[in-house]
């Protein structure tokens, strides 16, 4: 009797902690959705948190190719860069002149196209496959492909202007030239933008466009009194993607021009590169790296701090 | 009794069986071979200065893997592959990998490569950074085992390519295919020469010679290049200063001399010929998207006279056009011209000191993989049945004396003789693992001179300013 209802006992424990483990399993289930994003979350930590530390420690240093512990060098790199570097400010300059053309150009194309692309015409999803195409085109052979688009000798581009007189120009051999060639270039994938500014049209509550009909209002002030301001959401999210994507602008002068001609295409990344791995000169590449990063963090901070005044997001 | 999988339940066992898979995915690669002879290897860890290694020949039985990381594609893939295929018949416990990789991002690739702590088996790099790898512990010298097998490494290799493989006093790779002819050799088209009226068997000479010979061939028709003497008459700076009897470096590589009056006069005879041609906009769009690899660059369709270029174009050519190639009526291989003003002048190469490959043996790499990668380089470098053939298939001499005497070049290459005549004209220089950094410094100054911003002296002692203190910091560390 005694043997068995010490069982018992032991048997009613058991469940009862197995039901108060049940209970936590189910009120803690949370875990499973960590479980899920645990693969994520573990190359977050090492491919984008921990690089970023560490590069800010390398940038302190004087680290170079190899396995050997860096030594400390404090602020020398950043010093360097400032007051001996001679590529830094043209190369910053080339950057900068770049991403202040190729940022608004670009959107401009995008929401022009994707306006285009909202009309109801036929075969509006074969237009749109095609306008997305060039983005999936790998840079390497959009480079090869613009390399025959701007030559200067028999280039489509070329040609096309000589057909209005133009004299031939050298696109990618003249310093002045080859910049506004690269940011030409840029435009040729304006696919992702454009397919969010669709998808933005798309959402516009088509009553405001019938209630504007009504009152008589014409195409353009559609246009600027509700298709822009229920828009600004998405050209704030492209015009924040374009300053970080132009501000790191790389394989189309790394692949064409490799800075040149006279280094007006040494774009700032390029430069970083250059010294990386070029020059092995890691620790101060990863200065260069740091105040990059702070300039497009400044940029994007500056550019949230002002969409309160030209952002809507509905509501009041 | 069964139960059922709840969906919760499923979904919890996929998350963690994917989780072990990411995991599993992540975990180091396994060894590529267990070691022979002892258990636990242990992966020797690259220390700060460059360490001495001592090869340990011991029988291995198990299969070793090389990984051979190169950027040899096109025709070379599958020469290589056939040395592969002989090697492993006569070593049948390596197995020698063919990783031939894109040219893009090649340096990125290389440093990440050696520096990963899992590096292939052997690597191909150039020399700069392989003397870069060498101070930084990153690749192991071969002298231990060049001793252990007692070669005469001056008596197998010619002088010029063997002393490029050597830094600090160490040997760190056997050359292939040699940097020599790199700036030695031009070619040159003789159908254009008759079209122009001048004699194809008399190429030029001196630098007066292919002033001449510039003058009168190229031709422009809607202010564009027609027709052109010489190409690239910008390039070559480096090595075109000892066709003046100047220097780049010192004997010693600390003191830069690339601002010598010769090397001034060096880069006047350039900016004469650019203008020739045009200047140095007309230059480029000439050759734009074109280059030797391609069917439609001039000199394949006689718009060009003159080409310097190194020993891969005879492979390249006769790939392209063998018909051309093969009848000497059509093209010829000159000697590099020389300064005829300036009696000490005579026509130089310069080996190495532009590029050069370098194969270089991973040191964090095991032992017997070492040993494994070293036996593959020595046969694909040295061997006639490996390297010999390698070359001799593309009409390549070879950095290996014995191998030039082969009468099947004969028939490989049309212009043997000559090719062997010019060779001579090869020297050494020494260099720097900064000598990237210097030559970007140069060409950047040089540029301002090709486009007319700035006087070739000017540019010269610019140069010099700012990259003399990058090799004394050098020096000063090393």
């Amino acid at each position: 009797m005694g043997a068995s209802s010490s069982a018992s006992a032991g048997t009613v424990e058991s469940r009862v902690v197995t039901t108060r483990l049940s209970r936590w399993r189910f009120r803690n289930r949370r875990w499973v959705g960590w479980l899920f994003i645990l693969p994520w979350v573990i190359g977050f930590l090492i491919f984008d948190v921990l690089a970023l530390v560490l590069n800010f420690y390398f940038s302190m240093t004087n680290f170079t190719v190899g396995a050997r512990v860096p030594d400390w060098v404090g602020f020398a790199n950043f010093q360097q860069a400032f007051t001996k570097d001679k590529l830094l400010g043209l190369s910053f300059t080339n950057t900068v002149y770049y991403a202040g053309l190729s940022i608004p150009l670009g959107m401009l194309v995008a929401f022009v196209l994707a306006l285009l692309l909202n009309a109801d015409i036929r075969g509006r999803g074969i237009f749109r496959t095609v306008y997305y195409l060039p983005s999936l085109v790998p840079a390497a052979a959009s480079a090869i492909i613009w390399l025959f688009i701007l030559r200067t000798r028999n280039g489509v581009l070329n040609q096309f202007l000589g057909l209005f007189g133009i004299n031939a120009i050298p696109w990618l051999g003249r310093p002045e030239w080859a910049k506004p060639a690269l940011i030409l270039m840029s435009l040729w994938s304006f696919g992702q933008q454009m397919v969010i500014y669709l998808a933005g049209l798309q959402g516009i509550p088509t009553e405001l466009y019938e209630a504007a009909e009504i009152d008589g209002a014409s195409w353009l002030q559609r246009l600027l009194r509700i298709t822009i301001p229920m828009m600004t959401p998405m050209l704030f999210f492209n015009l924040v993607m374009g300053i970080i994507g132009s501000f790191q602008v790389f394989t189309a002068a790394f692949l064409m021009t490799q800075g040149g001609p006279l280094n007006a295409t040494l774009f700032y990344m390029l430069h970083l590169y250059n010294n990386a791995f070029r020059y092995f000169r890691m620790g101060y590449s990863s200065a260069l790296a740091v105040l990059l990063f702070l300039v497009i963090l400044t940029l994007t901070l500056f550019v949230n701090k002002t969409s309160g005044r030209w952002v809507y997001y509905g509501g009041a | 009794m069964s139960k059922k999988l709840s969906r919760r339940e499923f979904l919890t066992l996929g998350g963690i069986m994917g989780l072990g898979a990411v995991l599993a995915a992540c975990r180091p690669a396994a060894p590529t071979a267990a070691p022979t002879a002892a258990p636990a290897e242990k992966v020797e860890e690259p220390t700060e200065k460059v360490e001495e290694v001592e090869p340990e020949p011991q029988p291995v039985t198990e299969t070793v893997t090389v990984e051979w990381m190169n950027w040899w594609g096109d025709q070379r893939e599958a020469l290589m592959d056939t040395c592969i295929e002989r090697f492993e018949e006569e070593f049948p416990h390596i197995h020698v990998e063919n990783q031939v990789q894109p040219w893009d991002n090649r340096e990125q690739r290389a440093a990440t490569a050696i520096a990963s702590g899992t590096p292939p088996g052997l690597l191909m790099v150039t020399r700069a950074e392989a003397q870069k790898f060498a101070v930084e512990g990153l690749i192991v010298p071969i002298d231990d085992y060049i001793q252990i097998r007692g070669h005469d490494v001056y008596d197998i290799f010619l002088e010029s390519e063997i002393d490029a493989m050597k830094f600090m006093d160490k040997t760190w790779s056997y050359p292939l295919p040699g940097s020599f002819l790199d700036n030695t050799m031009w070619f040159y088209n003789k159908n254009i020469m008759r079209e122009f009226d001048m004699d194809p068997d008399v190429p030029p000479v001196t630098w007066q010679d292919v002033d001449t010979a510039m003058a009168a061939m190229t031709t422009f028709e809607g202010g564009l290049l027609e027709t052109l003497g010489l190409a690239g008459p910008n390039g070559y700076f480096y090595s075109h200063i000892y066709c003046n009897n100047g220097q780049y470096y010192s004997d010693d590589a600390r003191q830069l001399l690339f601002n010598s009056p010769e090397a001034v006069e060096t880069v006047e005879w350039k900016v004469a010929l650019l203008e020739v041609a045009g200047g140095i906009e007309s230059h480029s769009a000439f050759f734009e998207g074109l280059d030797w690899q391609k069917a439609d660059h001039p000199f394949y369709t006689n718009k060009l006279c003159m080409q310097p270029h190194n020993v891969s174009a005879f492979g390249h050519f006769n790939t392209i056009t063998s018909e051309m190639y093969n009848d000497t009526d059509q093209w010829g291989v000159m000697l590099v011209p020389y300064n005829g003003n300036n009696p000490s002048a005579k026509p130089t190469g310069i080996s190495g000191l532009a590029f050069t490959w370098n194969q270089v043996i991973g040191a964090a790499l095991p032992a017997n993989v070492r040993e494994a990668a070293y036996e593959w380089l020595e046969f694909y470098t040295m061997r006639e049945e490996g390297g010999g053939y390698f070359l001799l298939s593309q009409g390549r001499p070879s950095p290996v004396r014995r191998f030039n005497e082969n009468p099947a070049y004969y028939d490989a290459n049309p212009y043997w003789d000559k090719v062997r005549e010019i060779m001579e004209y090869d020297i050494g220089v020494p260099t720097t693992p900064v000598q990237t950094e210097i030559a970007d410094i140069l060409n950047r100054n040089l540029d301002e001179v090709w486009y007319g911003m700035a006087e070739p002296k000017d540019a010269l002692d610019a140069t010099y300013d700012e990259a003399q203190p990058i090799l004394d910091a050098f020096w000063g560390e090393a």
